[in-house]
């Protein structure tokens, strides 16, 4: 397999290597003027003809679809950033203060937007304090403890993403943090599974 | 004082016998025919669990069991042999098992505990070892491994045999010696300590853990290794050298040849460390955020 090649044919390693801007072989504005010049006749000619009923049909999935983004950020915002209303919350999420850091936060919305993920999520956090309980002592001190390092990571990464939010290293390494804290939820659901199930 | 002394001497023994008496209540013993090639599943609540290969199609069990321990089941059939302790539902310490099981060499070997340790040498075949608390020790012979424990270490020892390994604990630590082929390891605050032959692929990541790498990477092989706030130490080798791309948001990057990290933005912080060894047939890419760095091409 070869890799992108740059005007002159040689293999490009790197975007710095690209041109930063690309003359066009001739100049292209006169015929682009002319053909502006020319809509508006074409246009009065058409009338409300087929081309003018698409423009407004695509006016009006525009602002559907607009509506449909305002819809989905009320909804994040009322039902997943801090602040929302408690009472929809479960018992066992709003009392879940021993365990560390599982608060969802804004940036959580920004980067896990999966309802799945969010679904299994919420289920696994709701779970934690039962599954712990069924731990081994010196086991339960040592997983809180990383359930501690990794809310203590999301902190200091979005910290950090809110002095520089694009930055694509700090974005990277928060998803692994949330990757991480799935699989941490994820071990200990199955870890007191099977101490249950031997 | 003399007369304390020598009481002292005298009820040592007896000590000793009470003491013995009270961590193995009974033992156990079954040996059944296996296949050569089968599977053996082991589980066991507490105590631990040592797994041997040996060169004969039989699986033998020995065993030391407290008083909660009700029973150990063994059965075999079709290639596939259970070894199963079963503890007692009225006892309160859960009751400790300790399992010594010698199967065929090449068998698959799978084995759960929850608060035991596991020990496997000598075993050719596949691996899964799993534990809730306990530590796993293996001795890996070329075939694929899965090793997988909550709260306790892994210690593996490879023979530079390539094979796909996957290891994960939450927070204990990792170390593997003379790992190769496909590796992928984590950890959330434990050390992952690596130490691999030839590598075609490795995979390691910390939340705020350390990475210590040091090995061969084989030709166009690659190396990703990532950590929030552990440091990072990479002393990677490899044939037809490697390009490599470390970045850190506020750690410091060295190296020990003499390239020079580049500030990513003029007003911010982070680092990057962009280069090419020798053909630059592999890939190699380190990130941190506030951990700090170090890249070496020998190991």
């Amino acid at each position: 397999m070869t890799g992108p090649t740059d005007t002159n044919g040689r293999t490009v390693a790197s975007l710095r290597e690209l041109p930063q801007s690309i003359e066009p072989a001739r100049d292209l504005w006169p015929g682009i003027e002319s053909q502006l010049t020319a809509l508006p006749a074409q246009d009065s000619a058409q009338g409300a003809g087929p081309g003018y009923r698409r423009a407004l049909r695509l006016r009006w999935l525009a602002a559907a679809a607009m509506l449909s983004c305002l819809a989905v950020g009320i909804w994040i915002g009322r039902s997943l950033l801090p602040g929302a209303a408690v009472g929809h919350l479960p018992p066992s999420t709003a009392s879940r203060s021993t365990v560390p850091g599982l608060a969802p936060t804004a940036l959580d919305a920004a980067y896990v937007s999966d309802p799945r993920y969010e679904r299994q999520r919420r289920a696994l956090v709701r779970a934690l304090q039962e599954r712990l309980a069924v731990l081994p002592p010196p086991a339960r001190a040592k997983v809180t403890a990383s359930l501690a390092a990794i809310e203590k990571a999301k902190k200091d990464l979005e910290g950090a993403l809110g002095q520089d939010p694009g930055n694509a290293l700090l974005q990277e390494l928060l998803i692994n943090t949330y990757q991480d804290e799935m699989r941490v939820l994820t071990d200990v659901h199955e870890a007191s599974d099977s101490g249950r199930g031997i | 004082m003399r007369i304390a002394l020598s009481l002292t001497l005298a009820l040592l023994p007896l000590l000793a016998a009470t003491t013995a008496s009270a961590s193995s209540d009974k033992t156990f013993d079954q040996q059944v025919p296996a296949q050569p090639r089968g599977v053996v599943e082991i589980s066991n609540v507490s105590g631990s669990i040592q797994v041997s290969g040996w060169e004969r199609n039989d699986v033998s069990v020995h065993a030391e069991l407290d008083a909660g321990v009700e029973r150990v089941d063994v059965s075999s059939d079709g290639g596939r042999t259970t070894i199963k302790v079963i503890v007692a539902h009225s006892s309160s310490d859960g009751g400790e098992a300790r399992l010594q099981v010698k199967i065929p060499k090449d068998s698959e070997l799978n084995v759960s505990a929850v608060n035991a340790d596991l020990t496997s040498s000598g075993v050719l075949g596949v691996q899964h070892l799993s534990a809730v608390s306990g530590n796993i020790t293996a001795e890996l012979g070329g075939a694929d491994g899965e090793l997988k424990t909550v709260s306790g270490d892994l210690r593996l020892k490879a023979h530079g045999l390539p094979a796909r390994l996957h290891v994960s604990t939450v927070s204990g630590d990792v170390y593997l010696e003379h790992g190769a082929g496909d590796l992928e390891a984590s950890t959330v605050n434990g050390t992952l300590i690596l130490s691999l032959d030839g590598a075609r692929s490795v995979r390691a990541r910390t939340t705020a853990g350390d990475v210590r790498f040091e090995g061969k990477l084989t030709r166009g092989a690659t190396l990703e290794a990532s950590t929030v706030s552990g440091d990072l130490n990479v002393r990677a080798s490899a044939e037809g050298g490697y390009a490599y791309e470390v970045s850190s948001f506020s750690g410091d990057i060295t190296d020990c040849f003499n390239a020079s990290p580049e500030r990513v933005s003029k007003y911010g912080p982070g680092s990057r460390l962009e280069g090419t060894r020798g053909e630059g047939a592999g890939h190699l890419r380190l990130k941190t955020m506030s951990g700090d760095v170090q890249l070496c091409d020998r190991p």
